[in-house]
């Protein structure tokens, strides 16, 4: 058998939409992981037990199940108790909250590779803890992070593909729909993966470029 | 009136006693270096000093008032002490000048332009006036001890606490600092110095304490401790560490030689 790409590319303008909804989602998850891994990673290290707990509790759920349960509980499982989101919407929120659960750690990590020294001449000097993490801390955990945090982007990105299991026509559902159209598996799921492949790319060459910018001189 | 008093003090960690009811005080203007193997508890002494470690007993005081080291906030007690550590600790991601600036900004709260003027004038005082734009992996050690000690100076403190300050240092770098240091002395900074350059301690000192152990062994004027120590400990110290001790070298007829 031979493989015969041209009964797939009058269907190219629907893969580009679903790899613009795989790009929006992916975006959208990984601003919100980073915002939710930024508090947890800073609250598994602050001096307050009681976060410490919250914080770590977190991190060990998220990343003791596995995420199709996660966007489950929240697209079906939510409105039992009154929250219905849109599918898209769900998912994004998903994999967001997933993903914050890695960052999390990825921010610990940075955090705690500042070496102790530089947070005694800070408290030394009269600087508050918070005043240490921001001007200190975090400038240099971020340099420490990027090469951990553009894996989790690349991660996000091709887990993104779960969402499919919502009915949101992202890449891997436009995939699986013209699929069913076609029967041309094979060429559908090369361009499939040939699409993420660009997409994946293209973040790596962009972490790498923020890398070499923000190195320290 | 004594900027620093410390009164019995005691840590350990653990079972270890580091520090066995350290007493010792220090007047305004004056020069204390604190000697002593590694290990007899000077550098936690110092961190006891500053805050930096909690105290299991005695008190300390400075101008009179009680040392209370807040878990959170040194900010009450930063113009007050001020400290150096062997590993310098600068903030890598910053220029000199904003290593020096931002304790100015943030903490006393002066304006930009206040604490840039400020930064300029101490990082020209320790030699540096034309490395303000440097970040510190582009310095010497020498020079980043130097960035760390302008630094310390913003807070306008009223002791310097010094933990080793050359020991990191490339030999050919130490009198570059020790020089820094000595004018501080000459311009009235009361200091606490912990060293093991001996002929420094010897000049700059008004008092030195050998310390070994968790405990003050033996205390005096720099003639006392150097050329006449009365405590046999003391003097298997110095002569361990200075091949002439008991020869001409340290009783200072050959200082010209040995100056820094
Ligand atoms: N954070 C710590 N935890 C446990 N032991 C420590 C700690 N800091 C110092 N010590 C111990 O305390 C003793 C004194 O150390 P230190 O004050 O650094 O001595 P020095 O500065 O005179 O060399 C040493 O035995 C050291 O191992
Ligand atoms: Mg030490």
């Amino acid at each position: 058998m031979k493989l015969d790409f041209s009964i797939v590319f009058p269907y190219l303008p629907m893969f580009f939409k679903g790899a613009k909804a795989t790009i929006e989602a992916s975006i959208l998850a990984i601003l919100i992981g980073l915002a939710i891994g930024t508090i947890v990673g800073v609250g598994r290290v602050i001096p307050l037990k009681p976060i410490n707990f919250i914080a770590w509790l977190y991190v060990y759920v998220i990343r003791g199940t596995p995420l199709l349960v996660q966007l489950f509980m929240i697209y079906f499982g939510l409105p039992s108790i009154g929250v219905e989101l849109e599918a898209f919407t769900a998912g994004v929120i998903g994999l967001g909250i997933n993903s914050g659960g890695y960052v999390a750690e990825i921010v610990r990590g940075g955090i705690e590779a500042v070496p102790k020294g530089q947070l005694e001449a800070a408290k030394v000097l009269g600087l508050s803890y918070i005043q240490t993490m921001w001007h200190i801390v975090l400038p240099q955990a971020i340099r420490n992070m990027l090469p951990a945090l553009g894996n989790e982007f690349i991660t996000l990105v091709k887990e993104s593909s779960l969402l499919s299991t919502l009915a949101i026509t992202e890449l891997t559902m436009v995939g699986q729909q013209v699929r069913s159209v076609t029967f041309a598996s094979f060429e559908v799921f090369i361009v499939v993966a040939l699409i993420y492949l660009v997409i994946t790319t293209a973040v790596s060459t962009l972490v790498r470029y923020i890398e070499r910018k923000w190195q320290v001189r | 009136m004594e900027t620093l008093r410390a009164v019995n003090v005691s840590k350990s960690y653990g079972k270890l006693q580091v520090l066995k009811g350290i007493n010792l005080s220090v007047k305004k203007g004056e020069v204390l270096s604190i000697i002593g193997p590694s290990g007899s508890g000077k550098s936690t002494l110092l961190r006891c000093l500053c805050g930096l470690e909690s105290i299991d007993s005695g008190e300390i005081y400075i101008n009179d008032e009680p040392l209370i080291a807040d878990r959170f906030s040194h900010r009450h007690l930063a113009t007050k002490i001020g400290m150096i550590f062997q590993s310098f600790n600068l903030f890598p991601h910053m220029t000199s000048l904003e290593n020096v600036m931002l304790a100015p900004m943030k903490v006393k709260g002066l304006s930009k332009r206040k604490a840039e003027k400020l930064a300029k004038e101490l990082l020209i005082r320790v030699g540096l006036g034309d490395k303000i734009n440097y970040r510190p992996s582009q310095l010497s050690g020498g020079q980043q001890q130097r960035v760390a000690i302008a630094r310390a100076l913003a807070m306008q403190p009223d002791i310097m606490l010094f933990d080793e300050p050359t020991s990191a240092l490339d030999p050919e770098l130490v009198g570059e600092v020790l020089e820094v240091i000595a004018q501080l002395a000459k311009e009235g900074m009361t200091m606490i110095i912990v060293t093991h350059e001996m002929l420094f301690a010897k000049e700059i000192s008004n008092r030195v304490i050998f310390m070994d152990e968790g405990s003050i062994i033996e205390e005096g004027s720099p003639q006392e401790i150097f050329v006449n120590p009365s405590n046999p400990r003391t003097r298997a110290f110095l002569r361990r560490l200075l091949p002439h001790f008991g020869s001409s070298l340290i009783e200072g007829e050959k200082e010209n030689e040995v100056r820094l």
